[in-house]
């Protein structure tokens, strides 16, 4: 026989508060899930950085001992030499590729000038720009000479700025003239002149040791 | 009750152990170790290129010949050396039949040898130039040709001289007064 829906299954009576209960049963359960795991990921955290901090040190001290042997490797007077090697290779060809050589001019003024016009004196000078320069006074036998004279200079581009000043006849119709001049850098290049004492048949006298 | 106190003490702990342990030695002694050991592992690859880059420079080096190192050390000596030149110049004279009459030095231009530094190459007093000069004057008299003998010596010297300025002085015996100033320069 059925019984009607209206009638208790129990004399039993429900408690009033069982779903709460469930409720803040879980709830302290979850929270202490949540409390415990963070502790273990803290915990795990320190053993970390605790291990890793000793594989550290123990890396530093391997790699500072390696500098050590390294450093103690290093001689200074072998790096003293290279040094100085590579200065005076660099220095040394800076120098080369500006030296001098005035015997080229002398040359090329024994080429330019006739026979008949000849300097009483002479300056020749390079600044420490890399300007040169001629200066001198002479005597040429007549006008016609110093024309000539100034008329090499002035075709040849290797002597710039040729300028014949203080020019006065003298007593006997030779020509007394001043000269100034700027000087080609490849006129008086070290380059050239050695080349063309090489060539020569006449050879240079010993160089210094 | 205890289900509420020990999750609680759990937490409240690895909260301190956090803060008081883990943060600290995370930012403090370990990020210095790193960047300690970061310096080192620069300095040991610098070493590693110093060593071999002194390998490469020795094997150039071995490559030169001596002979040639050694004209290359008597173009620019170490050092100054102005009494043994001046007796090789007398006697580079004596050979070109020129004779000296004074030597002296008359300036030093110790800061400027027209030589630059090379540049950023990591040398050391980088920008200073390594190369001295001080300029001698000298007289003499002596033939044209003999000048020309003695120029040409000069020029072609071993250890590096520059004339930098010659004064001629005509005559008419044929022999003439001549003032020169020549630079010679060294490593220092």
């Amino acid at each position: 026989m059925a019984l009607p829906p209206t009638i208790p299954t129990s004399f039993v009576p429900h408690a009033a508060s069982s779903s709460a209960r469930r409720f803040r049963t879980d709830f302290t359960g979850a929270y202490g899930f949540f409390a415990y795991a963070i502790f273990a990921i803290v915990f795990a955290l320190a053993l970390g950085v605790f291990f890793y901090g000793r594989i550290l040190a123990s890396s530093k001290a391997a790699k500072d001992a390696a500098l050590a042997s390294a450093q103690a490797n290093i001689d200074p007077a072998t790096v003293e030499n290279f040094v100085r090697l590579h200065n005076r290779l660099n220095s040394g060809g800076s120098l080369l590729a500006g030296h001098t050589a005035f015997s080229g001019l002398f040359s090329a003024l024994e080429s330019l000038l006739p026979v008949s016009v000849r300097f009483t004196s002479l300056h020749l000078s390079r600044s420490d720009t890399g300007v040169s320069k001629i200066e001198g006074a002479g005597v040429a036998r007549n006008f016609n000479a110093l024309a000539a004279a100034s008329n090499a200079f002035s075709v040849d581009e290797r002597i710039k700025d040729a300028i014949f000043s203080n020019i006065s006849v003298n007593d006997d119709g030779s020509v007394s003239f001043a000269l100034s001049a700027t000087l080609d850098p490849k006129l008086i290049a070290f380059t050239l002149a050695a080349s063309a004492a090489d060539t020569s048949a006449t050879p240079p006298p010993a160089p210094l040791p | 009750m205890s289900d509420r106190v020990l999750p609680l003490v759990a937490l409240l702990v690895a909260v301190g152990i956090f803060f008081v342990y883990v943060n600290p030695t995370w930012s403090g002694p370990i990020a210095a170790t790193k960047e300690e050991i970061a310096l080192n592992d620069q300095a040991l690859k610098a070493a590693d290129q110093f060593a071999a880059q002194q390998n490469a420079l020795a094997a150039a080096r071995n490559a030169i010949d001596p002979a040639n190192l050694a004209r290359l050390s008597t173009l620019l000596p170490d050092s100054v050396d102005n009494v043994v030149l001046i007796l090789d110049l007398n006697a580079l004279a004596a050979r070109s039949g020129f004779s000296l009459a004074n030597i002296d030095v008359i300036s030093n231009t110790a800061g400027g040898a027209g030589v630059s530094a090379p540049q950023g190459q990591g040398l050391p007093a980088a920008g200073t130039n390594p190369v001295g000069s001080i300029d001698l004057s000298l007289s003499a008299v002596g033939t044209y040709a003999a000048m020309q003998a003695f120029l040409t010596g000069v020029e072609r010297s071993a250890r590096l001289l520059d004339v930098r300025d010659i004064v001629v002085r005509g005559s008419d015996t044929g022999v003439y007064n001549y003032q020169m100033v020549l630079r010679l320069y060294w490593l220092r």
